[in-house]
C-alpha cells in the first residue's frame, strides 16, 4: 500500500515537475521530446546540421548535449526546426526594406561597364585607374566638400559602379538570358549582398528595376552605335498620373503628379515622365520632403514631377 | 593739470589692460573671427607678435615669370575679387550657413602645408573639363545633372583662391567652372591668397593635422 501511495506521490511530484517545466518553458515552441527527436535526426543529414551551424553558430556546438538536456533547462531553447525555418525564411521575413544594396553610381556608369564588359565601346566615363593622380585628387577634394558640407559622404567618391553587378549583367546578356531570367538574377544577387544596385533602381517594393537598367543599356548602345537618343515624351499618361493647370494673370502653368504604383522605382518614373533615367535627381530634388533617399519610394506616394527644359 | 593726467593714464591703462591679449587686432572693432562649418569651431586672428616677419616660401620677390605673372585685379567677367574680409565674411556667414564654400584652388601639397580654416581643396586641374569626373565635383558643389549638362540654380557660392597674385590656379579654376557652365555670380576671386594671408600674420592651419 505504502508502495502504492509512494509510487504514486512520486508520479505526481514528476507530474507536477513536468506541468511547472512546461510553464516555464511555454513560450518555447515543441516539447523536449520533439526537439530531441528532431535535433537527432537532423544531427544525422550533413546538409541540416548546415543549415543549424549558419543560422547560430554558437549554438552549433551544443547541438549534441541537448540528447541528455530534459532535466538540465539550459539548452532549451529555440528547436532547430525553428532556427532551420528561421534561416530559410530570413530573406523574406527579417530582412528590413529595402534588403538589397544600394549605391549612388549613375545609371550611365553602371550601363557603360556594361557594355565595355560587352565590347561596345563608349565614350562616356573613362575607365578608373586607381592610380590616376587626376582620380585621386577629385576623390580628395569630393571627400573634402562632402565633409564640409555635412553631406553624408559616399563610402567611396567619386560614385564607382559595383564591378558585381556590371559583369553580372554583362554575362547574362552574352549568354543571351532572357530579361526575366536576368531580373530574377539580379535580385537574387543583389539581396544576397552580392551586388550593389544604383539607388534609383529600387522599386517602390523593394526590388530592382531590371527593366529600367535593360533599356538603359540598350539605349546607350543605340547611341554609341550611332542611334537616336530617346526623345523626351511629349504627352504623358497612365494610371497615377495627374496634370492640374493653374491659370495666373497672362501665363498658364502646369504641375504633374504621379502616385507611385507598386513596382516603380525612381529611374522608371524618370524615363516615363522625361526619356531617361538621367533625370532621376531632379524628381528626388523635387520632393526631397517626402524621399529621405532614392532608393526609398513607396507605393501610394504622391510625388510632384518638376519641370524640366 | 598732473592729477588729470594721471587719471586718465589709469582709466588708460584700465581700458587698455583686457585689451592687451590682442593688440593686433584685425579690424579696429574686430579681433579675431570665430565661426562654426559643420560642428568644427575656427577661429582666425592676426599673428600677436609685432616683431614677426615672414620666411621662406612667401618671402620671394622674383619667380620666373611666365609662369608667375601678375595678374589682373578681375579673373573673369562677373567674378568679384575680394579682400581679406570679405574672405572672412564668407566664412562666418556663406559658408558657415552651407550656402558657400572657400576653395583652395592649389594642388594637394601645397594645401596640406598649410591653408586658409575652413577652405576646401578642389585642386583647378580637377575642374578642368579634361577631368573625366568633373560631373562628381560640379554635383558635390549642388549643381544637378540635366540630361548632359549641369542646372546650376542650387550650386553653392564659391570664393577661390591660390598662393597669390602672381598665382595663376585660382584664376584659371574659375575659367574651368565658367566653362563648365558655373555662374559667374556665384564666384569670387580672393587675389591676395596665401601670399597676403600670411604678410598679415592671419592664422593658416595645416589641414592634413587640424581636420
Amino acid at each position: 500500500m505504502i508502495r502504492i501511495v509512494s509510487s504514486l506521490f512520486a508520479f505526481a511530484v514528476l507530474l507536477c515537475g513536468w506541468i511547472v517545466y512546461q510553464t516555464a518553458n511555454d513560450a518555447q515552441p515543441g516539447t523536449p521530446d520533439v526537439t530531441r527527436a528532431e535535433t537527432g535526426d537532423l544531427l544525422n543529414s550533413p546538409a541540416a546540421s548546415t543549415a543549424v551551424t549558419y543560422a547560430d553558430p554558437t549554438n552549433g556546438g551544443l547541438l549534441p548535449d541537448l540528447s541528455n538536456a530534459t532535466i538540465a533547462p539550459v539548452p532549451m531553447q529555440n528547436s532547430a526546426a525553428d532556427k532551420i525555418l528561421a534561416a530559410t525564411n530570413a530573406g523574406a521575413t527579417v530582412a528590413p526594406r529595402p534588403a538589397i544594396l544600394t549605391d549612388n553610381t549613375t545609371i550611365a556608369q553602371t550601363t557603360a561597364g556594361v557594355l565595355a564588359g560587352l565590347g561596345v565601346q563608349v565614350a562616356a566615363p573613362a575607365p578608373q585607374n586607381p592610380n590616376d593622380p587626376l582620380l585621386q585628387q577629385t576623390q580628395a577634394a569630393l571627400s573634402g566638400i562632402q565633409n564640409i558640407r555635412g553631406i553624408a559622404a559616399a563610402p567611396s567618391a567619386p560614385a564607382v559602379p559595383q564591378p558585381g553587378l556590371q559583369s553580372l549583367v554583362a554575362e547574362a546578356l552574352k549568354q543571351g538570358q532572357s530579361d526575366a531570367y536576368i531580373d530574377a538574377l539580379l535580385n537574387e544577387a543583389a539581396v544576397a549582398g552580392q551586388v550593389s544596385v544604383p539607388q534609383m533602381l529600387v522599386t517602390s517594393d523593394g526590388r530592382v528595376d531590371t527593366a529600367v537598367l535593360l533599356a538603359s543599356i540598350v539605349a546607350q548602345a543605340t547611341v554609341a552605335a550611332g542611334g537616336q537618343a530617346p526623345a523626351m515624351p511629349d504627352v504623358v499618361g497612365g494610371e497615377g498620373v495627374e496634370v492640374r493647370v493653374v491659370q495666373r494673370a497672362d501665363q498658364t502653368e502646369q504641375y504633374r503628379f504621379y502616385t507611385v504604383n507598386p513596382g516603380d522605382s525612381l529611374g522608371s518614373i524618370a524615363v516615363k515622365f522625361f526619356g531617361s533615367v538621367e533625370y532621376y535627381p531632379q524628381i528626388f530634388e523635387a520632393n526631397r520632403q517626402i524621399l529621405s533617399s532614392p532608393d526609398r519610394i513607396q507605393s501610394g506616394q504622391r510625388l510632384v514631377i518638376p519641370q524640366i527644359g | 593739470m598732473m592729477r588729470k593726467s594721471a587719471y586718465s593714464l589709469i582709466l588708460a591703462t584700465c581700458v587698455a589692460g583686457p585689451l592687451a591679449a590682442q593688440e593686433v587686432g584685425i579690424t579696429d572693432t574686430m579681433s579675431k573671427a570665430t565661426f562654426t562649418i559643420n560642428g568644427q569651431t575656427f577661429t582666425i586672428e592676426r599673428n600677436q607678435d609685432q616683431s614677426a616677419q615672414l620666411s621662406g616660401e612667401f618671402t620671394k620677390t622674383s619667380r620666373a615669370c611666365p609662369p608667375f605673372c601678375i595678374h589682373p585685379m578681375e579673373a573673369a567677367p562677373g567674378v568679384e575679387t575680394v579682400g581679406e574680409l570679405e574672405v572672412l565674411d564668407f566664412l562666418k556667414t556663406d559658408v558657415a550657413s552651407g550656402k558657400g564654400l572657400l576653395i583652395d584652388a592649389r594642388l594637394p601639397d601645397f594645401y596640406a602645408n598649410s591653408t586658409i580654416p575652413g577652405a576646401v581643396n578642389v585642386p583647378f586641374s580637377t575642374l578642368d573639363s579634361a577631368n573625366p569626373y568633373l560631373g562628381d565635383i560640379l554635383q558635390a558643389l549642388g549643381a544637378a545633372p540635366i540630361g548632359g549638362g549641369f542646372d546650376f540654380s542650387g550650386a553653392v557660392d564659391l570664393m577661390v583662391f591660390c598662393n597669390g597674385p602672381w598665382c595663376d590656379q585660382g584664376p584659371r579654376a574659375i575659367r574651368h567652372l565658367i566653362s563648365a557652365g558655373y555662374p559667374a555670380a556665384k564666384l569670387h576671386y580672393y587675389r591676395g591668397g596665401m601670399q597676403d594671408w600670411l604678410i598679415l600674420g592671419l592664422t593658416t592651419i595645416q589641414p592634413a593635422s587640424n581636420g
